[in-house]
C-alpha cells in the first residue's frame, strides 16, 4: 500500500482546547492530531467524550455557531476552522447527523438532495448529474418523488448521505449514523460508508458498532474526558491501548474483546491481538474449552400476566401494524421484543400499557380485559420507559419527580413519601442530582430516573423498556443492565425493546421476533440465531461472538453452550 | 405513524397541482373578502365553499379535516361563545347560572366564530396542498429575499414535528398516573408541562436544524441556485378568478340585494 505524502493532510489539530460556552470544565484538552486525505477514522470515546464536539469542529458549527472559548487551530482543507464561516466550510466537510430528519429542508427526497448544492449556487444542470450520482449511490433512485416523512429510518440514513454527497465535500464526517436502526438496516449503511473511500472521500465515523470497520479502517482516534487517550491503526490501537479501553468502557468488537481478555489471562500467547471474527477463529483454531454444562437454572415460570389471543392493531384501515399476534408474558419472566424497524414493536408496548386498543382478538392483563382498564390505573401496575425519558418528566426537580408518582398511587403519607424517594435516589445512585432539573442530567441519569418515577410507587409488576441501550456506552448499559436484574429479582417482569442484538444474547431467555406486524418466533435467542433464514427475515444480524463461535465450531472445535458473552466464552476457555 | 394534520397532504387534485403563490393570493383573498362581509349568512357561504374546496377538489381525506378540527373550530368556538355570552342585548335567548345569551350575542357569536374558522381552514388549505419548497421558490421569484421567504418555510415545516411532539409528551404523561385529586389542577400541571417539554424540545430540534442547515451551506450568499423554478399555473389563475368572483358576489349581494 502506498501512503499519500505527509503532508497531504486534510484535518489538522493543533493544540486544541475547547470549552462550550457556559462550561469551565473543557469539552476537549490539548488535542494534537492529524487526518491524512483520503483515509478511513474510527472515532471512539464513553459517553460525554468529547466525540461530537469534535465532529462539530470539523464543519465549524463549533466554534462558529456554538460560541464558547477555541484555543489552538483547527485546519480542514486548508483552512482555519475558526476563521471560516460555516456555509464556506460546507464545501470541505459535508455532515451527517444521528437523527437526519432534524437537518431535512423539503418534502421530496431530490429535492432534499438538491438543497445543499443549490445553496452553494452550482448550476442546476450540475446540481441535477450530482442528485441523480448521490441517490444512485444510496440506491434511493426509486424513491426520489416520495415525501421524506414517509421514509423508513435506514432510507432517512441513506437520504442523508446522499444529501451530504451531493454537495461534494472532500471529507465526510458521520456522528453514529445507526444508532437507531435494526441490525439489517446498520449492516447496509456501514457497506454505503466502506465503499465511501472508494469514492475518494476522506471519512470520519463515530460509531459503536465498530465491528464492521476495524479491519478496513486506516486510522483510530480514542477520546477520554475530551483527552486524546490514543490515535494509530485500530490494530495497533487494540494491540497497545486495549486494556485501557475496556477498562474506560468503550464498546469494542467481541473478537478483540476476547482476544484481550485471554491474553490478560495468560491463555494467548503474546503476539497480534485478533480484532476480526476471522482472526479470532484462527487465532483460536487450537482452543479447548472446559466442557462443564452450562449451569442453566431453570426457573419454574409464575403466573400468566398478559395473555393476547391473536390481537390486531391498525392506525389506519390501510396499514396494520399487528396482524393476529398471540403470546403469554409469566410473573418474573426477562423478554426482549426485537425485529426490523417498523416491525410493530412499539405498538406492542403502547397496547401494553393501555395507550392503545387492540382493534381485535383479545389482550387480557392482570386478569382484566385491555378494554376495561384505563391508563392512569393501568399505569400503578405497568411502568413504561420511553426512548426519550424527557417526555415523561413532569416536575421542576428529580426529587419532586418521585413525589408525584408517589402521589399518583395515593401514597400521601409525607414520612413515607420520603423515606420511599429517598430509598429510590440512592438505589439508582442519582441522590446527589435530587435538586437538579431533571432535564439537566446527563443521558444516563436520565434514563435511571426514568426508570426511578416508574418504579418508586412499589406496585409495578411489569416494567417495559425501550431501547435501553440507546446513547449509552458500554458501562452505562451494564448499570442499566444491573439495575433491570436487580428488579427481576424483587419478582418484577421486565419487557425489553431493542435492537441491540449482544444484549439480547447475553441478558434474555426468551426473544419474541417481529416482522411486517406479525410474530415470527418466540423462545430462546440460541434457537433464533440457528436459524439463518429467521434471523434474515426479521432484519436482524447475529453478533460477532455467535459468528465466533460458529467459525469455530465449523472448524471442529467442540463448543459448550451458553457462551453468550463474553464473560462467560473468556471464563470457559481452558487451554489455547 | 398517526395520522397528521398539520402537513401536506401529497395527492395530485386540481389545487395541488395550481401554484403555490396563486393559493397564497387565495388565502388572502378570502381573508380580505371575509373582513368586508357582514351577515353571517354570507361568512358561511365563504366558510362553506373553503371546505367544498379541500374535500372535493384537493381531496383531503376526510379524517384529517375532522382530525383538525379542534384546531380549527375550537377557538372559534371558544371566541363565538365568549362574545354570546358577554355581549348585551334586548332578546334573552337562554341563561345558564349568572350567563345570559342574547339574540345580538349569538349574531355577534356566529360571527367571530365564521371570521375565525374561514381564516384557519384557509390557511390549513394552503398547508395541506402546497409544496412548501415551492412557496418558497414563487416568493423568491417575486423579489423576497430567500432567507425571508425560507422562514415562512421553516415554520411551516415545524407544525407537524410539534404535533408529533405534544402526542409523544401526551402518551408519556398518561402512564405517570395521576397525582393531583383535582381534575382541573391535574389538567392545569399537565398543560403547563406540554407547554414546557414541547417548548424546550421544540427549541433543541429547531437548533439543530438551524446548525444542521447552516452546515449544508444555507446562507451562503445572497442568492442561491434553484433546480425547480417557479411557474404560475393556470390553474392557479382559475382558483384566484373563481375566490376573488365568489368574494365580489357576495358583497355585492350583502350590498345591493340584502341592503346591508
Amino acid at each position: 500500500m502506498t501512503l499519500p505524502p505527509s503532508n497531504d493532510l486534510l484535518v489538522q489539530f493543533d493544540r486544541v482546547t475547547y470549552k462550550h460556552y457556559g462550561k469551565t470544565a473543557p469539552a476537549l484538552a490539548d488535542i494534537n492530531i492529524s487526518i491524512k486525505r483520503g483515509s478511513f477514522t474510527l472515532l471512539v470515546g464513553p459517553s460525554g467524550s468529547g466525540k461530537s464536539t469534535f465532529c462539530m469542529l470539523l464543519n465549524g458549527i463549533v466554534p462558529n455557531l456554538l460560541g464558547g472559548k477555541l484555543a489552538g487551530t483547527v485546519t480542514v482543507n486548508g483552512q482555519d476552522v475558526s476563521k471560516t464561516p460555516v456555509q464556506e466550510l460546507a464545501k470541505s466537510t459535508g455532515m451527517l447527523f444521528q437523527d437526519p430528519e432534524w437537518m431535512f429542508a423539503t418534502l421530496r427526497v431530490e429535492d432534499e438532495v438538491a438543497f445543499g448544492p443549490e445553496n452553494l449556487q452550482r448550476k442546476p444542470e450540475d446540481i441535477l448529474q450530482s442528485v441523480e450520482k448521490s441517490l444512485d449511490y444510496v440506491n434511493l433512485t426509486g424513491l426520489r418523488k416520495n415525501l421524506v416523512w414517509a421514509l423508513s429510518g435506514g432510507q432517512i440514513q441513506k437520504l442523508g448521505l446522499a444529501a451530504v454527497l451531493a454537495m461534494e465535500p472532500p471529507l465526510v464526517v458521520l456522528d453514529e449514523p445507526t444508532a437507531n436502526l435494526d441490525p439489517a438496516t446498520t449492516h447496509s449503511v456501514h457497506e454505503l460508508i466502506l465503499r465511501l473511500r472508494d469514492e475518494g472521500k476522506t471519512v470520519v465515523l463515530v460509531t459503536k458498532d465498530l465491528d464492521e470497520f476495524m479491519s478496513q479502517a486506516d486510522d483510530m482516534i480514542v477520546l477520554a474526558n475530551g483527552k486524546l487517550v490514543a490515535q494509530g491503526t485500530p490494530r495497533e490501537v487494540i494491540q497497545r491501548h486495549g486494556a485501557e479501553l475496556l477498562e474506560l468502557g468503550i464498546w469494542l468488537p467481541e473478537p478483540a474483546e476476547i482476544g484481550l481478555r485471554l491474553r490478560q489471562q495468560g491463555k494467548l500467547p503474546a503476539g497480534e491481538t485478533p480484532i476480526t471474527v476471522d482472526e479470532a477463529a484462527r487465532a483460536m483454531k487450537n482452543i479447548r474449552f472446559k466442557q462443564e454444562k452450562a449451569r442453566g437454572e431453570k426457573k419454574t415460570p409464575g403466573e400468566v400476566l398478559i395473555r393476547a389471543s391473536s390481537i390486531q392493531f391498525g392506525y389506519s384501515r390501510k396499514t396494520r401494524a399487528l396482524r393476529g399476534v398471540s403470546f403469554d408474558i409469566r410473573q418474573g419472566e426477562l423478554v426482549a421484543i426485537v425485529g426490523q424497524n417498523g416491525a410493530g414493536k412499539s405498538t406492542l408496548s403502547k397496547l401494553l400499557v393501555g395507550l392503545l386498543k387492540p382493534s381485535g382478538g383479545e389482550l387480557t392483563m392482570f386478569g382484566r380485559k385491555a378494554r376495561d382498564w384505563n391508563v392512569q390505573d393501568l399505569a400503578n401496575d405497568v411502568a413504561l420507559v420511553f426512548q426519550n425519558p424527557e417526555h415523561q418528566f413532569l416536575c421542576d426537580t428529580v426529587h419532586e419527580e418521585l413525589e408525584y408518582s408517589l402521589l399518583a398511587q395515593d401514597i400521601v403519607d409525607s414520612v413515607e413519601v420520603q423515606q420511599r424517594v429517598k430509598a429510590m435516589l440512592d438505589r439508582l445512585d442519582i441522590a446527589d442530582t435530587a435538586e437538579s432539573h431533571p432535564f439537566s442530567l446527563s443521558a444516563g441519569a436520565k434514563r435511571r430516573l426514568g426508570v426511578a418515577t416508574m418504579l418508586v410507587g412499589g406496585r409495578a409488576r411489569l416494567l417495559i423498556v425501550d431501547e435501553p441501550t440507546y446513547g449509552q456506552d458500554k458501562r452505562l448499559t451494564e448499570r442499566l443492565m444491573e439495575l433491570i436484574n436487580m428488579l427481576r429479582r424483587e419478582g418484577i417482569t421486565v419487557l425489553m425493546i431493542t435492537h441491540d442484538m449482544r444484549l439480547v444474547d447475553a441478558h434474555i431467555e426468551r426473544a419474541i421476533v417481529m416482522a411486517n406486524g406479525e410474530k415470527i418466533f418466540d423462545g430462546a435467542p440460541s434457537d433464533l440465531f440457528r436459524s439463518p433464514e429467521l434471523v434474515e427475515r426479521a432484519s436482524l444480524r447475529a453478533t460477532a461472538l455467535r459468528r465466533l463461535t460458529d467459525a469455530l465450531r465449523a472448524g471442529g472445535c467442540s463448543i459448550p453452550d451458553g457462551l453468550n458473552t463474553v464473560d462467560a466464552f473468556v471464563d470457559a476457555v481452558e487451554m489455547l | 405513524m398517526s395520522e397528521q394534520t398539520l402537513q401536506y397532504v401529497d395527492n395530485n387534485s386540481f389545487v395541488h397541482r395550481a401554484d403555490a403563490l396563486s393559493k397564497l393570493i387565495l388565502v388572502l383573498v378570502v381573508v380580505v373578502t371575509t373582513f368586508q362581509l357582514t351577515s353571517n349568512d354570507a361568512r358561511g357561504i365563504m366558510l362553506s365553499s373553503l371546505l367544498m374546496l379541500a374535500i372535493i377538489f384537493a381531496r383531503v381525506p376526510l379524517a384529517s379535516v375532522l382530525k383538525a378540527s379542534p384546531l380549527i373550530f375550537g377557538v372559534a368556538l371558544l371566541l363565538g361563545m365568549f362574545h354570546l355570552f358577554v355581549t348585551p342585548g334586548q332578546q334573552v335567548l337562554f341563561t345558564i347560572g349568572p350567563l345570559s345569551a342574547t339574540q345580538e350575542g349569538l349574531a355577534k357569536g356566529l360571527g367571530y366564530f365564521f371570521r375565525l374558522s374561514i381564516m384557519v381552514t384557509a390557511s390549513f388549505l394552503l398547508i395541506w396542498t402546497t409544496d412548501i419548497r415551492e412557496l418558497m421558490v414563487g416568493l423568491v421569484s417575486v423579489g423576497i429575499p430567500y432567507r425571508y421567504a425560507f422562514a415562512i418555510f421553516m415554520a411551516l415545516r415545524f407544525l407537524p414535528i410539534v404535533q408529533q411532539e405534544v402526542e409523544a409528551v401526551q402518551a408519556a404523561h398518561a402512564i405517570r398516573g395521576r397525582a393531583s385529586r383535582s381534575p382541573l389542577a391535574h389538567r392545569f400541571r399537565l398543560w403547563q408541562r406540554y407547554l414546557f417539554t414541547v417548548i424546550v424540545n421544540g427549541l433543541r430540534k429547531a437548533e439543530n436544524t438551524a446548525l444542521a442547515i447552516e452546515s449544508r451551506g444555507f446562507g451562503a450568499y445572497p442568492t442561491r441556485s434553484y433546480v425547480k423554478g417557479f411557474r404560475w399555473s393556470t390553474t392557479g389563475m382559475i382558483l384566484v378568478i373563481l375566490f376573488v368572483s365568489l368574494g365580489a358576489g357576495l358583497i355585492y349581494w350583502e350590498k345591493v340585494i340584502l341592503g346591508l
